[in-house]
């Protein structure tokens, strides 16, 4: 279900400057409110209904339709792992497997402690790395399910696989 | 500087020619997304801080680049110099002073860090003896890996804007659009319609407003070439929409950028500034008066949205939902207005079209299919990466020449096009050259030009479920054919793999493929069925198996499959125990090892790392007759 | 005007017809769910296909195309029931009746064509909401859109905003009353409706004391049309009484 927690708006009111107040505008403002806050808040998408023009219900019918969003709190590091034909074909699945073994949560979940979440993603594109698995900012190509501790671990750094 | 006119921009060519050519030595690193994974940047950042300390900058005017995707992703951290042309393959930050001192000043070639050819063994130290890159004729990725992405100037002495600066000052917007014609062009983003068509449509709808939008939605599992031009010359992309804005009179423009690429928004975004401040994008282009500009969207996550109506009706702020087609979008498209959209790869043939003629262009190719195709190349296949060819190359050619033939020399089983609308062509087809009515005669397509390369243990019946699974969750749901006609699919195919299939399985699979085919509302829905309908085709005894005789000749549905090692063929080396994730195996160093059925998940693991292929799989069935 | 057949029977519609308004014109049935005079077609149900051909098209070459939002031309022919188009309408049905197991319309409809169980897989959690998504679009078209799609694919439903009682909503029930399977559910007593989680205070005629209208609603329409509230808080009965009263005291002058 939908968590309600009390937001900071100004973060908010901030991105609704930057854009026109229109409704062509909502998908690039809700891309800087998931950023900002990490999820897509109620409080911020009723502000952006009103500032913007667009009915609420239309602003929540984007927000569950396309995968960028969430409606509940992420975790710090998002581990996402790339589930792409050529990452599938070369062993995604068993990155997934070797997650909820680690974390203990399936993709789509967040950990009780709220440091991780883990999502599976549609092709990033890299595929001559599959498989790949990107946690937080960093890609590991050609991944391998028995290093997945290591690439927890260590979140950010140019370290090599 | 503002290019105000013809002579401005020429000027402008010629001192960025003079500043290219005055280094005396370049060393380009790739730090396209894949060799930045491998950890390209660290690379690039050591030769930066080596050069500037020993000041071979200035004093042998040796020059860093960081440029975008060279294509050889499997072999990368890629480092390529100029002028011996030489290549340099996985390299490391601590090869960085050898390279110096042996290559760049000494003129020395490493062997370890070249190319290894994988049919002879043979090193190959030249970029252009590659047979990855031999084969090669490149358009639309002409300077992708020769100039650094976010320096315009280097763009512009590599020819970049010349075809604008061709269609402002020498043509007509009719004779532009002619000129697209004889050139043939298709659709570089899977539909393959004819460019010059769609812009002739957009140009006489009647209406002072309209738009020009570029599709960077590359959705397709397995295609990366759009990213990759948009990350290595974004130029190219803005090259080819100002001269499309004015062959149409549009002036405002749209990029919509998958929101899976990150850097690609960073490079166009950078480029956008300096086309702007350079006079070749926004008001007065090039002193000509012609007003046109563009703004970068990105997408949500969605793959629907690569459609072209949904794209549109998600730049308008709304879901991606797409609408039938009986109103074409060139007269009514985004906000109702007329709209030409076009592919990523398809703006970036553009410029060299104009510049170096239609006929130029359709020189290469098929007699329907002009021009080149850009291919990434993955799966089983050694070279993985990302090629341009001309179209009629053929599929052998591209696998076992380019590609080097499969992974770990297994067999070749099928190699799949087109992504989830396309489908999987077996080894008696690949001779085929590729085109865009050849592979759809074959029941593929074109698509994007992902083309994923799957050996023996590969399950087409898991593959074309994966494809299932997929499109379950990108269907936008609005039509009922897409949304249940998949979940349907799904769980047929769910029983399928899991040895649950029915004996009316496979009728019922068909009739309900042909019925999405005719009833989807869009080609999402419509072309759902091809990875279902091509795999029935080309491996239907596969299906069978799994059906009558709950086998999966691959030995990959893990419920149909167990794992076990052959006596003779196992050396102890340990290395099945230490890949295992579940800890089914035992065994001590040097001794037989053993899979243990009840703890073992089928996995593969063990399969995959045995350098003695000691381990063999079999239907999980014949398990329960065996006495233990 | 543009002059068309369909099943070979001559007609001639208006320049901004569509399909469905030819084949109506020549007494031909076309099944449809998703569709509704008044509203903007959708095209979202591929029930109403049809085969049709245009002029400048090879003498057999036939496109299937929705009737409810493809535009009509000079010359065209329809064809309602091509074994293709059957067909097609039967998978649609058969993959609804999957969904809907329940749901007397699907039953009745599948029934129609031949299906009397489905070939799929039922529904574990049976629905009566086929997402023609009728209710969504009269809600826009008013100009209320309380509620609207949320998710995408299978999972997609009709809901307000977060799954709560909708903001916007003025409890004026046209979702419910347009919706083919009568899946939206409300309740009315005691001077109130509830629709959708949300309670709605009904204001009552003056003169007979019926609850005439959701005081929301009232506000809603005399805030658009600039007609006082009162208007719409008046029943239909004291409005015919108040017609009545004004008419006989017209004199006729011959």
């Amino acid at each position: 279900m939908i968590e309600q927690t009390c937001v900071d708006l100004a973060k908010a009111m901030d991105i609704l400057g930057r854009y026109p107040a229109e409704e062509p505008s909502l998908i690039q403002v809700l891309q800087d409110v998931q950023r900002a806050y990490n999820y897509l808040p109620c409080d911020v998408l009723v502000k952006v209904a009103d500032a913007l023009g667009v009915p609420l219900a239309h602003v929540f019918s984007v927000s569950t339709f396309y995968k960028a969003f969430a409606l509940n709190p992420q975790g710090d590091t998002i581990v996402k792992v790339c589930t792409g034909t050529a990452c599938h074909i070369r062993g995604a699945g068993q990155l997934v497997e070797e997650l909820e073994r680690t974390l203990g949560i399936k993709p789509d979940q967040t950990t009780e402690d709220l440091k991780f979440t883990v999502k599976t993603v549609n092709c990033v594109g890299a595929c001559a790395m599959a498989p790949v698995m990107i946690v937080g900012e960093k890609y590991w190509g050609n991944a391998k399910a028995a290093r997945v501790g290591k690439y927890l671990g260590k979140g950010s750094g140019n370290d090599e696989n | 500087m503002r290019i105000e006119s013809r002579a401005d921009f020429e000027a402008l060519q010629e001192q960025a020619r003079q500043s290219a050519g005055s280094h005396g030595q370049q060393i380009l690193v790739c730090c396209g997304t894949g060799c930045l994974a491998s950890g390209s940047k660290q690379v690039a950042e050591t030769f930066a801080r080596e050069v500037a300390k020993r000041g071979l900058d200035a004093s042998v005017g040796t020059f860093v680049k960081t440029t975008g995707c060279h294509g050889f992703c499997e072999r990368g951290p890629l480092v390529a110099l100029l002028p011996s042309g030489v290549l340099y393959t996985k390299v490391k930050p601590a090869n960085v002073e050898k390279i110096i001192e042996k290559t760049v000043l000494g003129g020395e070639v490493i062997p370890s860090l070249t190319y290894k050819n994988p049919a002879d063994g043979e090193r190959i130290a030249a970029y252009a003896e590659i047979p990855f890159y031999k084969h090669q004729l490149r358009v639309a990725m002409r300077n992708i890996g020769r100039i650094d992405p976010t320096n315009i100037l280097d763009a512009i002495a590599e020819g970049a804007y010349a075809g604008l600066a061709k269609a402002l000052f020498e043509m007509t917007p009719e004779q532009v659009i002619e000129e697209v014609a004889v050139s043939g062009q298709r659709g570089r983003g899977g539909a393959g319609f004819n460019t010059s068509r769609k812009w002739r449509s957009c140009r006489r709808a009647p209406g002072e407003r309209r738009f020009v939008l570029c599709n960077g939605d590359e959705g397709d599992p397995g295609a990366f070439k759009d990213r990759s031009i948009m990350e290595g010359d974004p130029h190219s992309v803005l090259e080819g929409m100002v001269i499309g804005a004015w062959a149409v009179g549009a002036h405002e423009g749209y990029i919509y950028v998958r929101d899976e690429y990150p850097l690609a928004v960073v490079h166009l975004t950078i480029a956008l500034e300096q086309a702007r401040s350079h006079g070749l994008l926004g008001a007065n282009i090039m002193g000509t008066g012609f007003d046109f500009d563009v703004r970068i969207s990105r997408g949500g996550g969605a793959f629907v949205c690569g459609e072209s109506s949904a794209l549109m009706r998600s730049l308008e702020g709304k879901i991606g939902e797409p609408r039938a087609k009986y109103v074409h979008s060139t007269e009514k498209g985004l906000f109702d207005l007329p709209t030409v959209l076009n592919n990523v790869e398809t703006w970036a043939g553009i410029g060299a079209i104009i510049d170096r003629g239609g006929r130029w262009f359709a020189a290469m190719g098929t007699e329907r299919s002009k021009g080149t195709k850009a291919f990434s190349l993955v799966g089983k296949v050694k070279n993985t990466g990302l090629i341009e060819l001309p179209m009629g190359t053929t599929l052998r050619t591209i696998i076992f020449d380019i590609g080097g033939g499969i992974l770990n020399d297994r067999p070749f089983k099928a190699v799949q096009t087109g992504g989830p609308s396309g489908g999987c062509v077996p080894e008696a087809l690949l001779d085929l050259p590729v085109d865009y009515e050849r592979l759809t005669e074959a029941g593929s397509m074109m698509g994007s030009g992902g083309m994923i390369v799957m050996d023996d243990r590969t399950c087409m019946v898991d593959v074309a479920r994966y494809f299932l699974k997929f499109l379950t969750e990108e269907s936008c749901g609005k039509c009922v054919p897409c949304r249940e006609g998949l979940q349907q699919l799904l769980h047929i195919f769910d029983r399928l793999v899991e040895g649950r299939g029915r004996p009316d399985d496979l009728q019922i699979i068909e009739r309900l493929s042909h019925g999405m085919q005719l009833g989807s509302l869009c080609e999402l829905g419509k072309s759902a069925p091809n990875p279902v309908l091509s795999t029935l085709r080309y491996f239907r005894s596969e299906y069978e198996a799994h059906i009558h005789h709950k086998a999966c000749p691959a030995g990959i549905c893990r419920e149909l499959t167990a794992y076990e090692i052959v006596p003779e063929l196992c050396d102890g080396c340990h290395a099945c125990f230490k890949a295992c994730p579940v800890d089914a195996i035992t065994g001590t160093v040097k001794e037989l090892h053993l899979i243990h059925h009840d703890a073992c998940i089928s996995c593969g693991a063990c399969f995959d790392v045995c350098p003695t292929a000691a381990i063999r799989t079999f239907p999980k069935v014949e398990l329960k007759t065996e006495v233990v | 005007m543009p002059t068309l057949t369909v099943n070979g029977k001559k007609v001639t519609v208006g320049n901004d017809a569509v399909i469905l308004d030819a084949a109506r014109a020549a007494g031909v049935h076309v099944p449809t769910l998703c569709q509704f005079d008044g509203l903007e077609p959708w095209g979202g149900c591929r029930l109403c296909v049809v085969d049709m051909w245009q002029q400048g098209w090879d003498a057999d070459w036939f496109k299937m195309v929705t009737a409810c939002n493809h535009p009509v031309a000079d010359g065209m022919r329809v064809v309602t029931a091509s074994e293709r188009v059957v067909e097609t309408r039967r998978v649609v049905l058969d993959l609804l009746l999957a969904r809907c197991p329940e749901t007397p319309l699907i039953q009745r409809l599948a029934a129609e064509h031949g299906i009397a169980a489905t070939s799929y897989e039922p529904n574990p959690t049976p629905t009566d909401c086929i997402l023609c998504g009728l209710c969504t679009r009269v809600c826009d078209h008013i100009g209320v859109s309380a509620i609207a799609s949320v998710n995408r694919g299978w999972g997609r439903e009709i809901a307000p905003p977060f799954h709560e009682a909708p903001p916007d909503c003025i409890g004026c029930l046209a979702c419910a009353e347009v919706c083919p399977t009568r899946c939206i559910p409300y309740s009315e007593g005691a001077g109130k409706r509830r629709i959708w989680d949300k309670d709605f205070e009904m204001l009552c005629d003056p003169v007979t004391g019926e609850a005439v209208i959701t005081k929301a609603q009232a506000e809603h329409f005399a805030g658009r049309s600039g007609v006082p509230q009162g208007y719409f808080a008046t029943s239909d009965t004291s409005k015919r009484r108040v017609m009545a009263a004004t008419f006989s005291k017209l004199t006729v002058v011959k």
